[in-house]
């Protein structure tokens, strides 16, 4: 019992001891916001892991690909645990602007645009889909260009009436539709919050005119649909965009949707043998995509399954030599799988997936040749952890790293403990020598000072705890208020990381665990102390001067 | 106060347990090590306490007196004899004896119970009272009943240890102070906060080591008032003084001279 009163008194008469608090709580605050910031942007990570390439992927990191995939979708697709399979094509290419000399290596995907978005709710990532739902599609299609409305509108700059700009439908009545919704969801965002005002726009708004998200390219004539019909290609934002440090993507005036990119392609025979004579094919920008991963936004470009498979020679075909048939081939199948599958199940269904896929290669009314058998036997499934252990992997060592070094700096707070215990020690010696000499034992006395190390790490981790999660659930107004003192005082660059916000959220388990460690730690710094503090002499801590 | 009998030999001869003796000391010897040199302080020292006793220890500055009077109240550990309180050895075997203090001592049976008698059976006073500064008056004649008590018998007993602590206070003057800290009080008020402090848990015996050593004449004339007083009503006391005037007030007075009585 005097234990616990001594070490109350003593906290409250010396007043070093809050510095020792202090000292913790700026360490237990530090570490808990270097973990919720790296392990945020760690889980946003995993996320968009998860939804970039769908649950399992099935592939042979071939460009050559692999046969008998729609054998084989069609088979798991039966299973219970399966929600949507879907093939893909992967290959190299050169992207070609329109009109400009600027020639990009990229890659190209072949997709199909509905199942893919089953599997990786790919749509979501699209911009012009957004605004004008329903109007982005693979198939051949024309242009729109943004032409004059048949009704006219008051100028709200001198008051003469202009005949606002128009689109042509499907888009006019498909970007009315968003609008609608964006109001009835009563959502307090800007109707784009994502892009930099374009040129059209900021007319539109001093006038008084209508607004259209993305851009177009403008004839003062009626709104029509344009040009050949040509197939559609989404492009990865990044390259057709640039990313401001706010986060808002600019984009250019001389990339209009619909304009037309050509791509270069090379096919790559069934032997492995890469055509030397290239593919060069038309397309239309149809839309940006943004998976939030900067080397997949900068990099990718998607096109239609079968055309890509056309243009490789990927297709179904006779032999030449002997008319036997050659199979279709793709690069790889993503899979979904049902919400409820675990981490160990989703291991099992992959090993089935494997065992399935030779089963239908091997058979021999598959008819394969060696070379396609040879492609057969190096498909693997893998889960999406496994698939993205790159990506993930890097930064889940970053946090362990950060925080195992931010906590070596805390030791310092452990060593400040130390020093202030000792002093306090060496201070209260001759009070020391009194509760000895009334019968308090060694253990006893040393108790007295390891509670109270263990009180200014008790009070240390609550106040941390309470300061990191303030500064991190405030993290991004932080940075917004310093910002607007300074623009470079911008920490979180969006124009390098990906997410839109500094992870802003802390877990509980990190702080339960931090806390109990500060605690710990502050205990263990008053051990040296309260050992010196038990073992002193009662008669020499007496007769101490 | 007419039985000083100073005398260089005590009356028993070491050895034998006398049965009357309340605390009984026998062949202590305590040296320091000062380097290369050997100091010895108290070599073959002997007495015996009878219960209700009041025994003066006189001796020059630096005569041992103070060493004397820690190994009997066992907060030193003597190298070679024995003491008996109640006639049980408070220190273990000399073959077995260590000085040193060990952080686990509740795992020795003879630190123990020093921890244990100096919780129950013993009171200090001190030439230069000990007050611990950051507690009240009532709390610093508390604490020895805080120590002695577990976490759960000290809430069970609280208002029992302070009612004896408010009858003690009052008892020497003082129960107007309470409230106060030590460094609020004269000399001879603080050191009558520590004789309340060694008496609140009913010690058998009362150590005092020069009580009236710094504190001027008419302070310590009625400090020594008091455990006269407190003689009388039966508390043992063993004192320890260089001044004649102060040692008068004993029933039986002892020299201590080149570490022996
Ligand atoms: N820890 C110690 N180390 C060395 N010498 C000591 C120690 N404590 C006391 N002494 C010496 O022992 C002798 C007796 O001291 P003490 O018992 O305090 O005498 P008194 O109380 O009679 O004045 C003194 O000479 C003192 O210097
Ligand atoms: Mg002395």
């Amino acid at each position: 019992m005097y234990k616990l009163f001594l070490t109350l008194r003593y906290l409250r008469s010396r007043k070093i001891a809050y510095f020792a608090m202090a000292a913790v709580t700026l360490c237990v605050a530090m570490v808990l916001i270097v973990m919720s910031v790296m392990g945020g942007w760690l889980d946003q990570l995993m996320w968009r892991a998860k939804n970039l390439l769908g649950d399992v992927i099935v592939e042979n990191r071939s460009y050559t690909g692999f046969p008998m995939y729609e054998e084989f979708i069609a088979e798991i697709s039966r299973w219970d645990e399966i929600t949507q399979a879907t093939p893909v094509i992967h290959t190299l290419g050169m992207l070609r602007f329109p009109d400009q000399p600027i020639t990009r290596t990229v890659s190209v995907v072949g997709i199909r645009l509905d199942e893919a978005d089953r599997v990786t709710d790919f749509r979501g990532s699209l911009f012009y889909e957004k605004f004008y739902p329903g109007t982005t599609t693979l198939a051949p299609a024309r242009r729109p260009l943004l032409g004059l409305a048949d009704t006219t509108l008051n100028s709200a700059v001198d008051g003469q009436p202009f005949r606002p700009p128009a689109l042509p439908e499907p888009y006019a009545g498909a970007l009315r539709e968003a609008r609608r919704r964006h109001a009835e969801s009563g959502s307090s965002e800007p109707f784009d919050p994502q892009s930099t005002e374009t040129e059209t726009n900021r007319v539109m708004r001093e006038w008084g005119g209508p607004q259209f998200p993305g851009v177009f390219e403008f004839v003062p004539s009626e709104p029509v649909l344009t040009g050949e019909p040509l197939p559609g290609m989404i492009i990865g934002r990044d390259i057709v965009a640039r990313r401001e440090s706010d986060g808002r993507y600019h984009r250019f005036s001389w990339l209009p949707k619909g304009i037309n990119f050509s791509l270069t392609l090379w096919a790559t025979s069934d032997s492995g043998m890469v055509d030397v004579t290239p593919t060069i094919a038309h397309f239309r920008y149809v839309d940006d995509s943004r998976t939030g991963i900067y080397d997949i936004d900068s990099r990718h470009v998607y096109v239609e399954f079968e055309r890509l498979q056309q243009l490789l020679r990927m297709e179904e075909g006779e032999r030449v030599d002997d008319g036997g048939r050659i199979a279709a081939r793709c690069s790889q199948i993503q899979v979904k799988v049902r919400e409820d599958v675990t981490d160990e199940a989703l291991l099992a269904l992959t090993q089935r997936m494997e065992a399935v896929y030779q089963r239908i290669t091997q058979d021999p009314e598959a008819g394969l040749d060696v070379d396609e058998l040879q492609m057969a036997a190096s498909v693997e499934a893998k889960t999406w952890q496994q698939s993205q252990a790159h990506i993930i992997g890097p930064v889940q060592k970053e946090k362990m790293l950060v925080t195992l070094l931010f906590g070596i700096i805390s030791l310092v707070a452990v060593a400040l403990i130390l020093c202030i215990l000792y002093m306090i020690v060496l201070q209260k010696t001759r009070d020391i020598g009194i509760i000895k000499s009334i019968g308090g034992s060694a253990s006893g006395v040393a108790s007295i000072f390891v509670l109270y190390g263990a009180f200014v790490g008790l009070v240390g981790a609550i106040f941390g705890t309470g300061l990191g999660y303030v500064f991190i659930t405030n993290i991004n107004e932080i940075q917004d208020w310093l910002i607007s003192w300074r623009e470079d005082w911008r920490i979180w660059d969006l124009q390098v990381y990906s997410f839109d916000r500094i992870p802003d959220q802390m877990k509980v388990w990190d702080a339960i665990i931090v806390g109990v460690i500060g605690v710990a730690a502050s205990t263990i710094g008053s051990l040296v102390a309260a050992w010196r503090a038990g073992t002193m002499h009662p008669v020499e801590a007496l007769r101490y001067e | 106060m007419s039985n000083a009998a100073p005398t260089t030999r005590p009356e028993d001869t070491t050895g034998a347990a006398n049965p009357d003796a309340l605390l009984q000391a026998d062949g202590i010897h305590r040296t320091y090590q000062l380097g290369q040199v050997k100091l010895n302080v108290l070599t073959d020292c002997s007495l015996h306490v009878a219960d209700g006793e009041f025994v003066g220890i006189m001796g020059k500055s630096g005569s041992g007196k103070s060493t004397l009077l820690h190994v009997l109240g066992a907060l030193d550990v003597p190298q070679r004899g024995q003491v008996r309180f109640d006639g049980q050895d408070v220190f273990a075997p000399e073959s077995a004896r260590r000085t040193a203090i060990r952080l686990l001592d509740f795992l020795s049976p003879f630190e123990k119970r020093r921890n244990g008698l100096r919780r129950r059976q013993f009171g200090f006073v001190f030439q230069f009272y000990h007050l611990l500064p950051e507690l009240s008056v009532l709390e610093n004649v508390l604490l020895p009943r805080m120590v002695a008590a577990s976490t759960r018998a000290w809430f069970a007993r609280r208002e029992a240890a302070r009612q004896d602590a408010a009858a003690i206070l009052e008892r020497v003057g003082l129960g107007e102070r309470m409230k106060h800290r030590p460094n609020e009080l004269s000399g001879g008020e603080r050191q009558r906060v520590a004789i309340a402090r060694a008496l609140v848990h009913k010690p058998r015996i009362l150590f005092a080591d020069e009580p009236t050593g710094n504190l001027d004449a008419a302070a310590g004339r009625k400090i020594m008032e008091l455990l006269s007083g407190l003689h009388k009503e039966g508390q043992t006391i063993v004192m320890v003084t260089h001044d004649p005037g102060v040692a008068e007030f004993a029933d039986r007075v002892l020299t201590l001279e080149r570490g022996k009585l």
